[in-house]
């Protein structure tokens, strides 16, 4: 009995020591200076759509196209992708190339010394990408990553037959008229808006990113970040003030904060509501979903009486890029900027566009290209007004987004989170 | 019982992987949160010492306060509602009963399904537009009773509370049923031919003879009720407005959202410390320890 226990302690001790052996030794294959320079790369491409498939689709051909570079990509879900980013970075323990997104998501890592600079490659694409899109990765003058999209993140998709219905041709250009709209669809019996925002951040990154744009002029949000305003101001104030008058208008379906974006945005494809307010990552899903797609229009939020801002912008932010680890040696550098400038190409933008995405570059439209793509791609041109949870620090955005909801439960005034917010940021600094 | 040298050894040979696994996977990080929480970092800057800073601004934090009463309401749901349902259910399945296996299968079945797929049947049956209840309720002619269960602060808790109820008195039930099926036989036949009538069996010698077991699951109920994470975060993330935010959700959005590894992980320290005393508290008030 004494002799089995032994052997088995002996076993167990044997395998481990091998165990070691084995993983030490692959990874010496991979740090090692072979023949082939192994390069990971983390990035959220797990769902099955279009633009992911034209994302791999590259580097499978780059793959192929270099045999001494080898890129190997590791997917993680898009919900735990930032929580894995922020915990390994935390740890040290970063992939030599991840997806990241610009504004404060990217400003924590290079806080942390954990990005390179692409200063000495920029310059491949300041003649394609306009200047105020690639500043969406620069911070202090450095430049971090490409963007391979833009996202616009205020688009009203709108149901033209319902729309018609109630008496509607065109959509509302003023806010007044959205108003009207709305009242007369609520005494046809028709939800105006569907609105998911179970996740609270649909109504801060959809709606006030420009509505507040709308009262306050683009300058604002830059200039209480850095002590030169407040978020008490009266325009503000006014912005948040919609999503209250919306709310008690009865814009928005009553479980609103109970269901996610992803099942309004369906309550919307099925006819349920005739608006819905969201980014450019729903066109796609829409011009899926949807049967009669010369039915679903989309338009621009409407202007706003009294407004400081420009009527024509739209918010948006450049999409996700690929950042590039701090701690590559100069050999692993030279392969990821050969990698770099293959991957963000004429190529990729052009399948990118048909794939429905909105892209910083300009490609000239198949005449097949789908109506309300190219018209939300034509707003791009109007500017872009600031996201407001890619420019506010995490603490700040967490604030709005509870507050946006406490403002519809009427729990919260718009002062007081106005007032919320300030006091948080003051003591930030 | 003497152990000589050798097979000492052996012993603790034996039980070294497993030491070291759970030393550097559960009290290394335990250790770790403690000195965190002293500090001040966003998981990539150097940190900073701040004392018990994080611990002051935890006490003047309305939102975590408000957070530790949610939780203290879980803990009360899952004592007060998981263990006596479970043991009522318990007790009457333990007879003679037609069907008691189906019973049996059917009340633990909750505790195999994933959390994710309950709190998301559970959404839909709470949606105030087309969910179960309210459909029922209004084609019943009780539709003034129809709320927004999930998305109105008043109903929030209460709906998530059911659900926590409902997902766990099948674990509890199948503890207690493994109880009772070992009361010996003679002495309950004893009481029978001294002629103690039923309800007086239950209370004098089934539940004595149990009370450590009820115990066991009081101790489970609050350490799982004070850790209770995902049901909530799947269900309203702590929404509307906190109204549903347990102390783990707000420790998750400050840690891992808004970058506080220090601030959060001082609120990881206080639901550790938390948990003990209530677990303290909860053995000097039964009386009994456990052995």
């Amino acid at each position: 009995m004494k002799k089995l226990g032994l052997l088995l302690v002996s076993l167990f001790l044997i395998s481990s020591l091998t165990a070691c052996n084995s993983s030490e030794g692959s990874s010496e294959q991979a740090s090692g200076d072979g023949d082939v320079i192994e390069l990971t790369l983390w990035t959220d491409w797990t769902e099955d759509r279009p633009e992911n498939t034209v994302y791999k689709k590259i580097i499978e051909k780059f793959n192929k196209e270099h045999e001494d570079i080898k890129v190997v990509l590791e997917t993680i879900p898009h919900d735990q992708y930032e929580t894995k980013l922020r915990t390994q970075a935390a740890g040290n323990q970063l992939p030599d190339m991840m997806r990241v997104w610009p504004g404060e998501r990217t400003a924590v890592l290079v806080n942390g010394d954990a990005l390179l600079p692409l200063n000495s490659i920029i310059d491949n694409w300041k003649d394609i990408i306009p200047e105020t899109i690639l500043d969406d990765y620069a911070i202090d003058g450095n430049y971090y990553a490409i963007p391979s999209n833009v996202s616009l993140t205020s688009l009203i998709f709108y149901n033209k037959e319902l729309l018609q219905k109630v008496g509607f041709d065109e959509f509302p250009k003023t806010y007044d008229e959205l108003k009207e709209l709305i009242t007369a669809l609520n005494d046809a019996g028709i939800t105006p808006i569907s609105l998911g925002n179970k996740a609270l951040w649909p109504l801060q990154s959809v709606y006030i990113s420009t509505i507040a744009d709308r009262f306050t002029g683009s300058d604002f949000l830059p200039n209480v970040l850095s002590g030169n305003g407040t978020f008490e101001d009266e325009h503000f104030i006014k912005a948040l003030s919609v999503i209250d008058e919306l709310n008690k208008l009865n814009a928005f379906n009553e479980d609103m904060n109970t269901i996610d974006e992803a099942t309004a945005r369906n309550e919307f494809i099925k006819g349920n509501a005739a608006m819905h307010f969201a980014g450019s990552w729903a066109i796609g899903p829409i011009l899926d979903g949807i049967e009669n797609i010369d039915n679903i229009g989309v338009a621009p939020i409407p202007t706003f009486k009294g407004g400081k801002g420009d009527p024509a912008k739209i918010s948006g932010v450049a999409g996700g890029g690929i950042a590039v680890s701090n701690s590559l040696s100069e050999e692993e550098q030279e392969a990821v900027f050969e990698f770099l400038k293959f991957y963000y190409s004429e190529e990729l933008y052009s399948n990118l566009v048909r794939a429905n995405i909105i892209v910083p570059v300009e490609i000239e439209f198949d005449s097949n290209v789908p109506q309300i793509f190219q018209d939300a791609n034509a707003f791009v041109k109007g500017g872009l007004a600031p996201v407001y949870d890619a420019t506010l620090p995490a603490e700040i955005t967490d604030i709005i987004n509870n507050g946006l909801q406490s403002i519809t439960l009427g729990e919260m005034t718009p002062e007081q989170l106005a007032k919320e917010m300030q006091n948080a940021l003051e003591s930030k600094r | 019982m003497k152990i000589n040298r050798t097979a000492k050894i052996g012993i603790f040979l034996g039980i070294l992987p497993a030491l070291i696994i759970y030393t550097v996977f559960a009290i290394l990080p335990i250790i770790q949160s403690f000195f965190y929480s002293l500090m001040e970092w966003d998981g990539f800057a150097e940190m900073k010492f701040i004392g018990l800073d994080n611990f002051v601004r935890l006490f003047n934090d309305p939102i975590f306060l408000n957070s530790v009463k949610n939780n203290i309401f879980v803990v009360i749901a899952s004592i007060f509602g998981q263990v006596p349902i479970a043991l009522i259910i318990a007790i009457l399945l333990n007879r003679k009963l037609k069907g008691g296996r189906i019973f049996r299968t059917v009340g633990f079945l909750p505790v195999v399904l994933s959390t994710v797929v309950i709190s998301v049947t559970w959404s839909l049956v709470y949606n105030s537009r087309y969910g179960l209840i309210n459909e029922l309720l209004r084609n019943i002619g009780l539709g003034f009773l129809a709320h927004n269960w999930l998305g109105d602060t008043k109903w929030a808790m209460m709906s998530v509370l059911i659900v926590i109820i409902w997902q766990f008195v099948g674990l509890y039930l199948i503890i207690f049923l493994a109880a009772l099926q070992n009361i010996p036989q003679e002495v309950l036949e004893a009481a029978k031919i001294d002629g103690a009538p039923e309800w007086m069996i239950t209370w004098k010698i089934t539940i004595p003879m149990i009370w450590d077991t009820i115990l066991v699951a009081v101790i489970l109920c609050i350490s799982g009720s004070l850790k209770t994470f995902d049901l909530i975060y799947n269900m309203t993330n702590g929404g509307p407005a906190h109204a549903t935010e347990v102390m783990a959700i707000y420790m998750f959005n400050e840690t891992f959202k808004n970058l506080n590894y220090g601030y959060g992980s001082a609120i990881s320290v206080f639901i550790f410390l938390f948990s003990l005393i209530l677990i303290m508290i909860t053995r000097k008030l039964f009386g009994r320890n456990l052995t």
